[in-house]
């Protein structure tokens, strides 16, 4: 039920033309760069998926992110900005609830933009490549792993905007933490598993051990993150 | 039977006590006229019984129920407006009942209903955030009034009302107990205003409850300490200030 009232909550604040704007301007972005320089990527050895990933994923990670950070200040702003919090805080339904509606709908909105994005990569390599068997398998798993390992970030700007009254600051932290996570070197796993460079990691090319790991990572700051939160918001009764 | 009640109900932030103390008794059915001038500490008992702020001292139960234990259920029989009117802008004013309906899971027609009792059915499509601060008044108690709850927090309801909307408001939480069977708490700064409504108050000051009791009772013991009782906000003003100076505080 509080996905459902998240769902009515977000009418006519823009998110989802923001979701779905941003998921275009992503998915733009490879079929852009084969538009213009495709000899250099044709004559690569390894899959259509996998080069259209190390040549593009970085800029479209990084355009998922800010969506995902601009998404998590909307949702909490509807509530900051005429003290609706205040009225939902005075009705039986415990904030968490409320908390956990909005990671799911926002997850589900980056599902969207996956699939968006998925689009525009098979056009890609069916445009551009030779049509191969595995091409959905591997595309499946991709952006499967690519949705795990983004979660602790959802999960992370929505306890960030939850802590900000004002949605500047949390949208300024955000955005800070979107550009820290880009300056840190992909190959590094302990710099890696920050959660806001979480989404910039590629299924392909990476060894099973090391996949494993990130998925491990993933869950546990899905975890600590949602436990955080709710000692977050018992501490604040405390202090309001 | 008493349907509120405190025991020692007290909050404190750094060094400043807001309530200090303070032992309720609200009867069941009645209008219970909470008053105290600004920073008295009326908001703030109203929002420890919401659990909207955590007590530092003492307990509550309402209803027979124990906070924080029960807060869920607490929250289930009351329905409150506190401050200032608290809505989402995107939405209508029937939008935003419609979130509250949902919550509290009741019948669609307790939207119409409450858009009914405070005269917004008219607006109800208008954007919340395009209402002027009376209909935004209207739409907060309208959200308090959905379902008809047990027990009703109103907290200076009447801010922001034109004097034909206080005079209709002020008839409605005086109809209330009769109509729907349920306790209103109503706090306002002014006593006249609570003596209209009321049939028990209550007077803070400071965090202190200076007096707890019917209208009559209080009128009686002003005169006996020869304090002027014709009009009654000298009454209150008097009695405020005789505290101010008992406790030595300067305003």
């Amino acid at each position: 039920m509080s996905v459902f009232l998240e769902c009515k909550k977000i009418k006519r604040t823009g998110f989802i033309p923001t979701f779905l704007s941003g998921g275009l301007l992503a998915a733009a972005i490879p079929v852009l760069n084969m538009a213009v320089r495709s000899e250099n990527y044709v004559g690569l050895s390894d899959t259509p998926l996998q080069i259209l990933l190390d040549a593009n994923w970085q800029m479209m990670a990084m355009l998922n992110v800010l969506l995902i950070v601009a998404g998590a200040c909307l949702m909490y702003h509807t509530e900051y900005a005429d003290n609706a919090i205040q009225k939902m805080r005075t009705l039986p339904l415990k904030e968490s609830q409320m908390f956990f509606g909005k990671v799911i709908l926002l997850s589900a909105m980056f599902v969207v933009v996956l699939v968006i994005e998925a689009t525009s990569l098979a056009f890609c390599s069916f445009h551009w490549f030779e049509v191969y068997n595995d091409f959905w398998l591997e595309t499946g798993k991709t952006l499967g792993y690519s949705l795990l390992l983004t979660l602790p970030s959802v999960i992370l700007s929505m306890l960030i905007s939850s802590a900000c009254k004002n949605m500047w600051v949390s949208l300024g932290i955000g955005v800070v933490c979107v550009f820290t996570a880009t300056m840190v070197p992909v190959k590094n796993f302990i710099l890696s598993i920050f959660p806001f460079a979480m989404p910039f990691q590629i299924f392909g090319g990476t060894d099973a051990e090391r996949t494993l790991q990130f998925i491990y990572v993933a869950l546990i700051e899905i975890v600590v993150i949602g436990i955080a939160e709710l000692l977050f918001i018992k501490v604040r009764r405390s202090f309001e | 039977m008493n349907i509120i009640e405190t025991n020692n109900l007290t909050k404190t932030y750094a060094d400043f006590t807001a309530v200090s103390g303070i032992n309720l008794h609200i009867p069941k059915g009645t209008v219970y006229g909470f008053l105290g001038p600004n920073g008295a500490g009326k908001s703030t008992t109203m929002k420890m019984f919401l659990g909207l702020t955590q007590p530092t001292n003492g307990s509550f139960t309402i209803d027979g129920k124990k906070y924080p234990q029960n807060r869920v259920d607490i929250l289930k029989e009351i329905g409150s407006f506190i401050e200032a009117p608290a809505f989402y802008g995107n939405l209508s004013g029937e939008e935003n009942l419609e979130i509250v309906r949902k919550i509290l899971g009741l019948p669609k027609s307790s939207v119409t209903e409450a858009l009914e009792l405070v005269g917004l059915t008219q607006h109800k499509k208008r954007l919340a955030k395009k209402y002027s601060l009376g209909m935004k008044q209207r739409l907060g108690l309208a959200s308090a009034l959905i379902g008809r709850p047990p027990i009703l927090m109103l907290d200076e309801p009447t801010n922001g009302l034109d004097p034909v909307g206080i005079h209709e408001i002020r008839t409605l939480i005086r109809s209330l107990p009769e109509k729907f069977d349920c306790t209103v708490l109503v706090s306002s700064h002014l006593l006249s205003e609570i003596e209209l409504m009321a049939d028990n108050i209550g007077i803070l000051n400071h965090g202190h409850l200076i007096f707890e009791g019917m209208l009559d009772i209080l009128k009686q013991n002003i005169a006996a300490q020869g304090y002027p009782t014709d009009n009654l906000e000298d009454t209150f003003l008097a009695l405020i200030d005789a505290d101010n100076k008992q406790r030595g505080v300067v305003r």
